[in-house]
């Protein structure tokens, strides 16, 4: 059999991923903090037929290793955390991160979730919450006879009460990592540490590298349609002459057959 | 006459079905981040009616992409980057990078890239890398990506997950014009079009071939039942 043809195999189930992949991110073209993923392929084993030889020992010709690659195998789906459009919604509890770091919240099972999803709301107990209804940490109380709410880009969250002054209330903490493509996704739009991200490094808005609160705005998908419909187009191409490396091979094969009469 | 005609046209079925092989790898990689193709051609060598197939790897740039990730690096010009695998140093285009457990620094299946001074283990931290291959943590440097080739990266193998393999006792030397690209990633060189191209040819050549067997063994027929036929 032509191992050519499990090659061009290897070939076109890296296309099709390719493929899914493009299609998540599509189907996420309007989710708030959406990281768009990218695949990584990498070429699998190579079988030397002959290694490097002297074929004319008078003039010393030599001829480099042949070697046959048996094509291409997954490497990684990493997710980009690159800067989404911060859009203008007007809500007072949307805030969105402009620059590095993540909100922190709190899981039911008390484990830390990480999250550039800032609509927010008060739960019952005057807490900020995301809108999954996880304390964002640390934790910031709202005073139930609240009238306007102001977070400051550097995270200073301050209530104006029924007295008309303007009272602090905290500061809302980011979390950043080396490696945020290694976090792992947790669905809600959260994400979890993982030992590829390394540990999260904390720190106040504005300070330290961290990027800044925008407050009454929403980060947009950092999907880009027409980047995503390109490598679509190049995906699916790719995959047809795949296809076509197949028939090529089966072709030569039957050829082949064709000798024993 | 014919028998040798028959074992030419072997040879050139087997040197065409390589070329197949070597085609279809190439364009399975056409999405490979870094993947440089491999070229196989027919030689005429001194005393032979067939030709011996010459495999050379075609080393030039790859388009950059931006990818916006901190630990993607492509390379720009000659050179690759140096990383420890347990079978020795080996050579690599860059990629997706990741870090291990501990902060260090890998290629995407965890073999340390090997800076100056030794592996890179990076702190939580703002990474950059620049041109030359300094990294710098929150702007600290903390050292610089080896960047490396051999004297002829004609002999280099390849291993697969984008690593090639220095010829045995051959020393790796600096690559200084070699640019690193932080947050890029860098395109095959296929060209999925000639490859369209190349596989109509080898199919077609392979025929040819298949034909030219057929004749010769017809030759061959008519000499053992004809000729020698008596009365």
């Amino acid at each position: 059999m032509n191992p050519g043809l499990r090659t061009s195999a290897s070939g076109m189930k890296a296309q099709q991923l390719m493929v899914d992949t493009i299609a998540n991110n599509l189907a996420n073209v309007n989710t708030t903090g959406f990281k768009r993923s990218r695949v990584s392929f990498e070429d699998v084993l190579y079988e030397t037929l002959e290694g490097a030889r002297t074929v004319n020992p008078q003039d010393s010709q030599t001829l480099a290793p042949i070697q046959i690659g048996k094509g291409v195998r997954l490497a990684a789906i990493a997710r980009l955390h690159t800067q989404g459009a911060p859009e203008q919604t007007g809500r007072t509890l949307d805030v969105a991160i402009e620059g590095d770091g993540f909100f922190q919240v709190q899981k039911p099972d008390d484990t830390i979730a990480y999250t550039r999803d800032g609509s927010l709301s008060v739960s019952d107990t005057g807490a900020l919450v995301t809108h999954g209804g996880y304390r964002v940490l640390p934790n910031v109380t709202l005073p139930p006879d609240v009238q306007d709410v102001t977070i400051s880009p550097s995270g200073i969250v301050s209530a104006t009460g029924a007295g008309g002054t303007p009272v602090e209330l905290g500061r809302i903490e980011l979390a950043r990592f080396v490696n945020p493509s290694g976090m792992m996704s947790l669905g809600e739009n959260l994400f979890g540490e993982t030992a590829a991200s390394g540990r999260p490094l904390t720190g106040y808005p504005q300070e330290q590298g961290f990027g800044r609160l925008l407050q009454g705005m929403l980060e947009s998908s950092n999907v880009e349609i027409v980047q995503e419909m390109t490598d679509m187009i190049a995906a699916q191409r790719a995959y047809e002459i795949n296809a076509k490396a197949i028939r090529a091979g089966e072709e030569m094969m039957q050829a082949t057959n064709d000798l024993i009469r | 006459m014919p028998l040798r005609g028959i074992r030419n046209a072997a040879h050139g079925l087997a040197y065409y079905s390589r070329l197949q092989e070597v085609t279809a790898n190439n364009l399975a990689n056409a999405s490979t981040d870094g993947f440089k193709v491999d070229r196989l051609t027919g030689r005429m060598l001194d005393g032979q009616s067939y030709p011996v197939p010459v495999e050379h790897l075609d080393l030039r740039q790859g388009a950059l992409r931006q990818t916006g990730r901190d630990l993607d690096v492509a390379l720009e010009g000659d050179g690759f980057l140096v990383v420890k695998t347990p079978a020795g140093e080996r050579l690599t285009r860059g990629g997706s990078l990741k870090l291990d457990g501990d902060g260090l620094l890998t290629d995407g299946e965890g073999n340390p890239i090997q800076g100056e001074r030794g592996p890179i283990i990076l702190g939580a931290g703002k990474v950059e890398i620049q041109g030359d291959g300094t990294v710098l943590v929150d702007g600290a440097p903390l050292d610089q990506l080896r960047r490396a080739t051999v004297a002829d990266p004609g002999q280099l193998k390849k291993e697969g997950a984008g690593r090639f393999v220095p010829p045995d006792g051959v020393k790796l030397i600096d690559a200084e014009k070699l640019l690193v690209r932080q947050a890029q990633i860098e395109d095959p060189n296929n060209d999925a079009v000639l490859g369209m191209i190349d596989l109509v040819t080898i199919q077609r050549a392979y025929a040819a071939n298949v034909d030219a067997l057929k004749a010769m063994d017809g030759v061959l027929g008519t000499i053992a039942g004809d000729i020698g036929r008596v009365g």
